[in-house]
């Protein structure tokens, strides 16, 4: 049976539909607000918010993560900034171009009304964090400081050095803080979720394995919050945190909740490239290094002189040469294919060839090594101690790696999933980046819904909806628990030969290969044939070593990994199926002569969201609408 | 391509947080110096794994140095002997073909280990749902430039604001003591006027709760700092006292 | 807040270990330099303690001061090193300094065992002077001397008789070496601890703290032996 989506866009016009939602929705009386128990999984900016925010307002929260204290979640790793359309630079900026531009970063793929009201709530976003003491940057008046960040042509981004997202999380940790010393969080550390419990088809539980006993948990509620980040790390090597995981999101995919657009993943342009097979992460560079970085390769295959020593005549800077308006600052889909080129064609550099150039020497001689220190001191000294080169002296070497994903569980316009009652906020969702993320846009995305949309679109759920008392004694949670523990009694009991890190390792080949910057349709595939494989091997063949009863990270991987296999294969038939080239998701077979992407607006305007069922996956299409914003080609030259 | 490495590990064993611990140890053949420490540990574990034998378990996350989740004491040094470098960023170019490497967890009544490597330092929580907070509704903020703050207090705030709560102060202290964690909150919340309100509450009930949880006092060695991988002042633990001073005083 | 609640807490310690510290550095160097009284004869050694007696009820509460100071700063001491030990029940295999900014050092590790060795030591010396022959409940004729012809304690006739003897010149010059291990972290730490201490000035106040402790140790053990090896 296929499921039927509403986005339940609002009425009027786009500008005024969030105070129309605002205005016509029902509220919780406040003596009831106790009584409404919500789960809220994950405790990154999204979840953290969304916590702190509805204990705030009275509900009684409990909040899970799978680290060991809610501080760690992997918004944590943000660097660069913050979005909002405060206009303090008197720059031209205002709430319609910070939508526009997102709108058009996302190649045309999102949806109008979710992203307008995105940038309204913006600038709410930064008086709350300031409000709580996140310490900005600030000019020398004391107001705070712009950067334009990530092409864009205003100032819009907030910025705490390089540690934004620690800073913003941190701020939201503290007010969850606030409300577990308060009684009205219960915080559950270094558990996770298996699985999602519906009862007459609401969503009114889950299924969690305490990570430090193996012992499998019920937990019920009133309504359940997914917000548990992206799936970055199904390509193995990214820079997402390696606990980072899709299970939760695909559990709930798995009990009805579809999952679209898998395929739009963003890789990164600028970060610190492979040096080895024992890589076990990546690491991004900020990219607001390309503000004063400029980005080139030699000329000449194959060039194995060091880089002083190539003289400037035999340097292509192929950025500025192909994009002469943006240059070293186009968007993160168009920097990471192109360099991906330079390296297909032979002029990669660096042991494994597989980098390009970034180079600071002509902006120190420009602006002396104290005002780039000043600006990236943080980011070099990061570069050096990993590389054990001086980006001073000579130039960083960089390669693209998988960064976002901006697919995830479908959502409406209130954040709510096709299953009712099971919302999901931040990354984990699809619903406001399109095809492709501009930069400083998660952490506005995911404070955004935490802070200033689930309280009211939670709210209306509570209060529209008749949701008779459940426990943990209901039928549904003893069948989910027994599906949880069967599933880790197999992962145990397989004793094969391989272990969870060499699949995982595979399955990121396979993924890089075939589903990263540049697809075709017969390597997706390949792809598809490969994972099917991998997929079958896993489940006969993986070692996974000790027990359940203690801390056991193999046997936490395994059944992510588990997950990954099922999601890596629905992302390569989403990019097959999708047979145009938009935002991050690039096909070959879809590109003009000067080899840049060609959207097919007739054909793809629309939402992919896959609803899985035992004999495999459905699609269905929510045809995307656009009133305001006309659909242009995205053009960086 | 670069010269592997043999490396040694003498690794502290504990199956859970009751049983009886021990050092073992382990030869890595084919150590890489762009390894980073984190990942050497990764190699040891598969051979492990592959030779029957539980690996060890370790705390870790984002690999870039800001969660705070890794920390081991390597060589009796917390994070390892490179100075504002966390153990994920540790690199084996600073170790040479043949060298042995102790590898201890954090020792602390307030953490007691888990399992192997993995310690429990939801204390750090509890002391921050102490007062390590500004107390301010979503949705009740000002607009945020309402607000001047000096540049200078904005960045002091912004380094005692960039604690990631790893814990290698209370493991490097002689006291085991969690003087510099606490006190880089209090310090940040209190170079902001934002933070003014809550000042005499939040110390006291910050320093309240750190004592509750079992941690030692502060002899000033100022070892924390010199193993913070973020490379937070002292300066902060006497800010702290003087506004434990204020709050008691007045 | 409670004053109980202060003198119990981590915080609180400090403070009242370092104001009480400060004071008896003080303390000592006064001390200290009443002692080099005797390089300028027996009389002015004698008129400089019997000035001291004579201040009779005033002396009466310096006297109630320190002992008050002297037993805070060590119950402190005592407590803090005891809640060390409490926090850290399993040490490490191996352990040693990162180094700098460290200020781990031979000193600050050993502050109990100096400190306490000093505590024991005052004892031993308020017995050999302050309640020895000629002192408060020990009226002995042969330590009568007359200033301006008046009798007074001939309490440096005590000091030469003492430090005589090799076993008390060296044992306290030994004991004023650790005096000086001591302050070398504990004037810097009582700084601190009072909080008056930014990154800036910890180099001069630890700089300054280890010249005025080596200054006072110095001071001490110049008197012993002086006169054991016949000098004054």
């Amino acid at each position: 049976m296929k499921p039927v989506l509403d986005s339940h866009i609002p009425d009027g016009p786009l500008k005024e539909k969030w105070g129309n939602y605002k205005n016509g929705i029902k509220l919780v009386n406040p003596a009831n607000k106790r009584k409404h128990t919500v789960l809220v999984v994950g405790t990154g900016l999204a979840g953290g918010s969304a916590a702190s925010t509805l204990a705030e307002l009275g509900y009684n929260v409990k909040s899970f993560c799978i680290q060991d204290s809610p501080r760690r979640a992997h918004s944590i790793a943000a660097q660069g900034g913050i979005n909002a359309a405060k206009n303090y630079p008197n720059d031209g900026d205002t709430v319609w171009r910070l939508f526009y531009d997102t709108v058009k970063g996302g190649d045309y793929r999102s949806r109008e009304a979710n992203v307008h009201r995105l940038a309204e709530i913006s600038n709410e976003i930064i008086d709350q964090c300031v409000a709580q003491g996140v310490p900005f940057a600030r000019e020398y008046g004391g107001l705070l400081d712009n950067r334009s960040f990530g092409g864009a042509q205003v100032s819009r981004t907030f910025y705490a050095r390089g540690q934004t997202g620690q800073q913003l999380l941190l701020g939201a940790y503290q007010s969850m803080s606030r409300q577990i010393g308060l009684g009205n969080i219960e915080m559950f550390a270094r558990q996770e979720m298996l699985d999602l419990v519906l009862v007459d088809g609401k969503a009114r539980g889950i299924i969690t394995r305490n990570l430090i006993t193996g012992e499998i948990e019920r937990h019920a509620g009133d309504a359940v919050l997914l917000c548990t980040g992206g799936y970055g790390n199904v390509y193995y090597l990214s820079t997402n945190a390696k606990n980072s995981n899709v299970t939760a999101a695909w559990r709930c995919h798995k009990r009805g909740a579809t999952f679209a657009n898998p395929c739009f993943t963003q890789i990164h342009p600028t970060c610190i490239p492979v040096s080895g097979d024992y890589q076990s992460k990546l690491t991004l560079m900020s990219e607001s290094l390309r503000n004063d970085g400029r980005v080139w390769v030699p000329k000449k295959q194959g060039d194995n002189r060091k880089p002083k020593d190539i003289p400037e005549e035999e340097r292509d800077y192929y950025l500025e040469r192909r994009y002469p308006s943006f240059g070293n600052l186009v968007p993160r889909d168009v920097a990471s294919r192109n360099a991906k080129y330079a390296c297909d064609e032979g002029k990669g550099v660096g042991e494994t060839k597989l980098a390009v150039f970034l180079d600071f020497a002509e902006a120190i001689s420009r602006l002396g090594q104290e005002a780039i220190a000043a600006r990236y001191g943080n980011l070099f000294e990061m570069y050096e101690r990993i590389t054990g080169e001086n980006p001073y002296e000579t130039p960083m070497r960089i390669y693209p790696a998988v960064h976002y994903t901006m697919g995830g569980l479908w959502v409406d316009y209130e954040l709510q999933s096709n299953v009712p009652g099971l919302f999901v906020l931040g990354e984990a969702n699809f619903s406001d980046h399109g095809a492709n993320r501009l930069g400083a846009s998660a952490l506005m995305q995911g404070l955004a819904d935490g802070y200033f949309v689930i309280p009211y679109t939670l709210g209306n759920y509570l209060a529209s909806n008749d949701l008779p008392k459940v426990t943990i004694q209901d039928e549904a949670f003893a069948t989910a628990q027994t599906e949880s523990t069967a599933q880790i009694e197999k992962l145990l009991s397989i004793q094969g030969t391989k272990t969870v890190t060499e699949y995982h390792r595979e399955l990121g080949r396979i993924m890089w290969d075939h589903v990263g910057m540049s697809r075709t349709e017969e390597g997706l595939q390949t792809a598809i044939k490969e994972i099917t494989a991998l997929r079958e091997d896993f489940w006969e063949n993986v070692l996974v070593p000790g027990e359940n009863s203690t801390l056991n990270k193999n046997l936490e991987f395994a059944g992510r990994l588990a997950d990954f296999l099922e999601l890596g294969e629905l992302m390569a038939r989403d990019a097959l199926e999708r047979a145009e080239s938009c935002g991050g998701h690039f096909r070959e077979e879809y590109q003009s002569e000067e080899g840049e992407a060609m959207r097919n607006d007739d054909l793809f305007t629309y939402v992919a969201a896959w609803a899985y069922s035992e004999n495999g996956h459905t699609l269905v299409k929510e045809p995307l609408e656009y009133e305001s914003v006309k659909l242009t080609t995205r053009s960086y030259k | 391509m670069t010269e592997s490495m043999n490396i040694k590990l003498k690794v502290w064993r504990q199956a859970g947080p009751k049983a009886q611990g021990r050092f073992e140890t382990y030869t890595v053949p084919d150590a890489n110096p762009h390894m980073s420490f984190l990942e050497l540990l990764d190699v040891l574990n598969e051979q492990l794994i592959k030779s029957d034998q539980d690996p060890v378990e370790f705390d870790h996350d984002c690999r870039e140095g800001i969660c705070g989740s890794c920390g081991v004491v390597v060589d009796g040094v917390a994070h390892g002997p490179q100075r504002r470098t966390a153990c994920c960023q540790l690199h084996m170019r600073h170790y040479k073909d043949g060298d042995t490497i102790v590898v201890e967890p954090w020792r602390a009544e307030a953490f007691p280990i888990i399992k192997d490597l993995v310690v429990d330092r939801s204390a750090f929580d509890r002391i921050i749902a102490a007062g390590g907070y500004i107390s301010i509704n979503a949705g009740a903020a000002q607009d945020a430039n309402s607000l001047p703050i000096a540049k200078t207090a904005a960045e002091l705030a912004m380094d005692f604001a960039a604690c990631i709560g790893c814990g290698a102060c209370v493991a490097a202290c002689p006291n085991a003591s969690a003087s510099l964690f606490t006190a880089a909150k209090i310090s940040h919340l209190a170079m902001l006027p934002q933070g003014a309100p809550e000042r005499k509450s939040r110390v006291t009930a910050m320093v309240n709760q750190m004592a509750e949880e079992g941690f030692g006092d502060c002899s000033n060695h100022a070892e924390c700092e010199a193993v913070c991988p973020k490379g937070i002042s002292i300066s902060t633990i006497a800010t702290m006292r003087r506004e434990y001073m204020k709050a008691v005083l007045g | 807040m409670s004053s109980k609640n202060v003198f119990r807490s981590p915080v609180g310690k400090k403070l009242i270990t370092g104001i009480t510290g400060l004071g008896l550095v003080v303390f000592a160097l006064e001390h200290m330099i009443g002692n080099l009284a005797m390089f300028s004869g027996n009389d002015a050694y004698n008129e400089y303690a019997h000035f001291l007696s004579s201040l009779g009820p005033l002396l009466y509460v310096f006297e109630a001061g320190l002992v008050a100071f002297f037993l805070f700063h060590i119950s402190n001491g005592i407590q803090i090193w005891y809640g060390s030990r409490k926090a850290r029940p399993v040490g490490y295999d191996s352990y040693r300094s990162a180094g700098k900014p460290s200020q781990q050092s031979v000193s600050s590790r050993s502050m109990i065992v100096t400190g306490l060795i000093l505590a024991v030591f005052l004892v031993i010396h308020l017995i050999s002077f302050k309640f020895g022959p000629g002192g408060p409940g020990n009226a002995d004729p042969s330590y009568v001397t007359s200033l301006g012809g008046e009798p007074a304690r001939d309490l440096a006739k005590l000091v030469r008789h003492k430090f005589d003897s090799p076993f008390y010149a060296f044992g306290y010059s030994i004991v004023m070496l650790m005096l000086v291990v001591h302050l070398r972290h504990g004037i810097w730490s009582a700084f601190q601890s009072l909080g008056a201490m930014r990154p800036s000035l910890t180099p001069l106040v630890y700089g300054l703290g280890t010249i005025l402790a080596i200054a006072i140790g110095l001071g001490f053990i110049a008197l012993p032996l002086a006169i054991y090896f016949h000098i004054i």
